[in-house]
């Protein structure tokens, strides 16, 4: 890694690790409930056991073909989730920015459903491989994307409306699927309202290899971006003077967060406010430089996704409530939170 | 912060006769509903429904008719003539162009507060489920425009839409929480909380139509009020208009509206923010002009939505939500691009 400049030396190297190994430590903690919870109980040694291949083979089968699918696709959806929330935050210089209030998360949804319809057979079976799924919400994602940033560009918006403009087309996105639900493949309507709500419960370890593919290429792209991240941090003509081209980084940074939440979306579902909240946790944890904030935002999110899966498990079960609903539950009120403090900072 | 249509010049508007948009409107309705009442998923010639509107019968036809056609329209025409007022009269309590009971989570409030009587009570008595919807429409409302109005002063407008659109996030989460864990209720209400006009309970009509009815009496009493509430407090104060008193009205009016109008069709977004922007595209400002106005074009549009929605993925029937948000969403768009709205937030 890079010398930290002294600018951004806000947090001695010897604490940033420190907090780093916490949430590496809280991340693995999690993933040991994650195995060990469920609608059977099992005791950690026997997890143990499990997961090093040496324990009893029904433990194996639940531990390796049902709950660490599932408890992979929640850090891998939280992780994407996370840096896209992240990397618009910072790219829009806007607190309340993240995949879902831009609309990104809709217009993924929407790629997906449009994919569905279009590569579906009479049997309701995908006549293309699956692997083709993420890029058709990507394309959804950015689609969308795009025109809220085209929009909030060309009327010069304030962060607030810029905001505005991606709950409207996200609006419009959601009514696009509505329809796609009402007339599209039937067996995929019963599931997508669950999909829809964000769910990893019918994970699969098909899905989690595709997901853990994509993310393997966009995961470095991002960490590439970090210090060009940390000039778009200063106001618009600073960056510029710093000898960053803003608008084609911005461009490029919208483009890497639409891929990553199109992952999410594509597999998970809309997961919603783990972009808004994770890079804030993170920045509350270790503040400065994009760098290890953005590892730090990555492990909180993936760590936010499992505890909610986690969360449904046991105050739900046997019922299946989407995880997306549990984030939502304590997201929006802290995005209500940060809307009134930014209120108070204008008026 | 002055209200962008306050900008028409009233020359224009003068050389429109006043009540020539009135009539126009009503006729428009007239239109459509009968349209409504010949289309479908085939459809029905004039001569067979006139036979089974006045003489009814139990033939195929006439069965369509009245217990299909004619429910639907009255039901758009009510409901949706409620949410058109109801958000001229947020739009004005809140000086925000952009409110509406949809956008601004009072149709979720009040939608939340149905599933919760239902599970709890396992009533399914319409009086008590309107009277919740009611309630909940009302706390939501209080409880975002405090969150607007805590951070000091008249939130901008976008700042109370965003509240609203979180809070309205929110309590869609409660609901889906609810309806998970219960599943006998998620049968009996999914439906309903999809939103629109077709198969909804017509026996709900005898008490929303006097009541949406009533609601829009007493808010046309108090237009010369709300008009001066379209200027700022300080004006307001001293024609003599009690500012805070009159919001509050306005606020419960609105909510009352918008928790009737979900209770007989569920949450149904965007009529409220068209229709008043519509009305006032005539260049009639006053509330004495923009209230039946907004009523009636409320009305008109959840007809014309109504219509398509038979029409777009014929043969199967669309959602309307999904047509008033193809109208509802290029306005606010249209609104949010103005400059003069978001202000410096």
């Amino acid at each position: 890694m890079r010398a930290a400049s002294p600018v951004y030396f806000s947090t001695p190297v010897a604490s940033r690790i420190m907090v780093l190994a916490l949430c590496v430590s809280v991340v693995c903690l999690l993933g040991l409930a994650g195995v060990a919870l469920g609608s059977s109980g099992m005791p950690l040694n026997r997890v143990v056991s499990a997961i090093l291949g040496m324990g009893e083979r029904s433990d194996g089968i639940i531990i390796w073909s049902l709950r660490m699918p599932r408890l992979l696709m929640a850090g891998l959806s939280g992780v994407a989730l996370a840096l896209a929330g992240f990397i618009l935050q910072r790219a829009t210089r806007n607190e309340l920015a993240s995949p879902a209030v831009l609309g990104i998360v809709d217009g993924a949804a929407l790629g997906v459903m449009c994919f569905l319809f279009m590569f579906s057979n009479e049997s309701n079976a995908l006549v293309v491989s699956i692997m083709w799924q993420p890029l058709a919400a990507a394309l959804g994602g950015i689609f969308f994307a795009s025109v809220v940033i085209i929009l909030a560009v060309r009327t010069e918006a304030p962060p607030l409306r810029t905001i505005l403009y991606g709950v409207a087309l996200g609006a419009l996105a959601k009514a696009g699927v509505t329809l796609f639900l009402v007339d599209g493949p039937v067996h995929r309507a019963s599931q997508a309202a669950m999909w829809l709500a964000g769910s990893v419960y019918q994970a699969r370890w098909a899905d989690v290899e595709v997901m853990a593919m994509v993310l393997v290429i966009l995961v470095p792209l991002t960490f590439l971006f970090s210090r060009r991240m940390d000039q778009l941090q200063l106001d618009e003509i600073s960056a510029q003077a710093s000898g960053l081209p803003v608008r084609s980084t911005q461009l490029m940074l919208f483009a890497l967060a639409a891929f990553l939440t199109a992952a999410a979306v594509s597999f998970a579902g809309a997961i919603g406010f783990v972009g808004l909240m994770a890079p804030h946790v993170a920045r509350l944890i270790l503040p400065g430089r994009a760098g290890t904030q953005m590892l730090a935002a990555a492990l909180v999110g993936g760590a936010m996704v499992m505890a909610a899966d986690i969360v449904v498990r046991i105050l739900f079960a046997p019922l299946e409530v989407p995880a997306g609903a549990v984030t939502a539950v304590i997201g929006a009120p802290y995005f209500l939170f940060i809307l009134i403090r930014a209120g108070r900072v204008h008026a | 912060m002055a209200f962008p249509f306050l900008k028409c010049s009233g020359v224009k508007m003068r050389s429109t006769p006043r009540h020539l948009p009135h009539v126009l409107m009503l006729g428009l309705i007239a239109v459509l509903a009968v349209v409504s009442l010949h289309v479908g998923i085939r459809f029905t010639p004039a001569s067979e429904v006139w036979r089974a509107l006045t003489e009814g019968g139990e033939d195929q036809t006439a069965l369509i008719v009245n217990t299909l056609r004619v429910p639907r329209t009255l039901i758009a025409m009510v409901v949706g003539g409620g949410l058109g007022l109801s958000g001229l009269l947020l739009q004005t309590a809140s000086r925000n162009p952009l409110a509406e009971p949809g956008l601004l989570g009072i149709n979720a409030g009040a939608g939340l507060a149905v599933v919760l009587l239902v599970v709890c009570a396992g009533t399914s008595s319409l009086t008590l489920i309107a009277a919740a919807a009611c309630l909940g429409a009302l706390l939501c409302a209080l409880l975002v425009f405090s969150l607007a109005f805590s951070a000091g002063g008249i939130a901008s407008p976008s700042y109370l839409l965003l509240a609203g659109v979180t809070v309205a996030a929110l309590l869609s989460s409660g609901i889906q929480i609810i309806m998970v864990a219960d599943e006998r209720t998620m049968e009996e209400l999914i439906f309903w909380l999809s939103g629109g006009f077709a198969d909804r309970n017509a026996d709900l009509l005898y008490l929303a139509a006097p009541a949406i009815g009533g609601c829009a009496l007493i808010s046309a009493l108090l237009y010369p009020m709300l008009d001066a509430l379209l200027t700022d407090d300080m004006t307001a104060q001293s024609l003599g208009v009690p500012v805070v008193k009159l919001r509050l009205a306005a606020l419960i009016l609105a909510a009352l509206m918008a928790g009737i109008g979900v209770s007989v069709a569920g949450p149904v977004a965007f009529i409220g923010l068209a229709a008043p922007h519509l009305a006032r595209l005539t260049g009639l400002q006053s509330h004495r002009d923009l209230i039946p106005l907004s009523l009636l074009t409320g009305s008109a549009l959840a007809l014309a939505a109504d219509i398509a929605a038979r029409f777009v993925i014929y043969p199967s029937e669309a959602p309307v939500g999904v047509l008033l948000a193809a109208v509802g969403v290029p306005v606010l768009l249209y609104l949010l691009q103005r400059k003069r709205i978001g202000g410096a937030a």
